[in-house]
């Protein structure tokens, strides 16, 4: 992998590539070489944060400690969005993911079982790790080399602009409007198929 | 060599991904494999938001479209939600019926031992 190996020496080189790669990062209103500095020490620290929290969510023997991790991933992720100029996005990732799912996974933690113990303090196997790890580094080796070869080229060298928030809900409106009715008929469906579920079990005792 | 922030970008979501393949695998319950598919879900969605923020996209017709990949994006994350909430009301059921969440306890459909 001479190409992904010789990228992320690039990535991490530090000063002198630094101003190059970095043309396209958000506007962050400083001006010269120092917003540039700015973006690449919002996007480690949002990298780190998605990356610490994800593996954290993953391994975390307690599944309330891997739920804060996933919150952190959420919200380096979030962080990503704003570095890409689409705050709408950021604040929808804070709503729904950290807002909603974290929320909703609490309570899965909480109806199913006690958090401290049970079944996931163990550590997985020899054997499951290996699956584990062979099935990231697929997913690595098969879209690391694309994205480090390909993406450069397809990229606008212009910073992104941002969207204006009208645009997007008349989007919602015109071309996107049987995706947008389909979605909210698929979430109805979840719920009543959630509560009708719980519900059925709960009449027969 | 210059990197572009496209790809800056899509090695964060592949991070993402990666790491919920490995959760995915390793979680033994329900509920650390959904926390995993939630991972795998917000990579799919940081993707799609970087392709269309830092490509330029347009239809046949020519207009460029700036809103249609955030829209993709909220699209996705308002699948994870009604998602994670039948795999809630999933976890509710298996865990009355087996009395765990664990995977493999859940062996109906195994052959005979």
């Amino acid at each position: 992998m001479p190409d992904l190996t010789a990228a992320a020496g690039a990535v991490f080189a530090g000063a002198g590539a630094l101003d190059a790669f970095l043309q396209g990062f958000a506007d962050m209103k400083l001006p010269g070489l120092g917003e540039d500095i700015m973006a690449y020490l919002a996007y480690i620290l949002y990298l780190a944060m998605m990356a610490g929290g994800g593996l954290a969510a993953v391994l975390a023997g307690n599944l309330v400690r891997a739920l804060l991790g996933l919150a952190a991933a959420f919200m380096g992720a979030a962080g990503m969005y704003l570095l890409m100029a689409s705050p709408f996005m950021a604040f929808m990732q804070l709503l729904i993911y950290i807002g909603a799912i974290c929320v909703l996974i609490f309570f899965a933690i909480m109806l199913v079982q006690n958090a401290s113990g049970g079944e996931e303090t163990r550590r997985p196997g020899l054997g499951q790790l290996f699956y584990g790890l062979a099935a990231a580094g697929a997913a690595v080796l098969l879209f690391g080399p694309v994205i480090v070869r390909h993406a450069g080229r397809l990229a606008r060298a212009a910073r992104p602009s941002e969207t204006p928030t009208a645009d997007l809900g008349q989007g919602l409106l015109s071309y996107y409007v049987v995706p947008f009715e389909l979605i909210s008929m698929i979430l109805l469906a979840a719920m009543a198929g959630g509560v009708f579920l719980i519900w059925e079990k709960r009449r027969k005792r | 060599m210059t990197v572009a922030p496209l790809t800056l970008f899509m090695l964060a979501a592949l991070v993402l991904m990666a790491i919920g393949l490995l959760g995915l695998i390793t979680r033994r319950t329900l509920v650390g494999m959904l926390i995993s598919v939630e991972l795998l879900l917000n990579g799919a969605g940081l993707s799609v938001v970087a392709a269309a923020k830092l490509t330029p996209v347009s239809d046949v017709a020519g207009n460029h479209l700036a809103a249609i990949g955030q829209l993709a994006a909220i699209f996705i994350m308002g699948l994870a939600a009604a998602e994670a909430t039948l795999v809630l009301a999933i976890m509710t059921v298996v865990h009355r019926r087996f009395g765990a969440v664990t995977v493999a306890e859940l062996t109906t459909l195994r052959s005979v031992k």
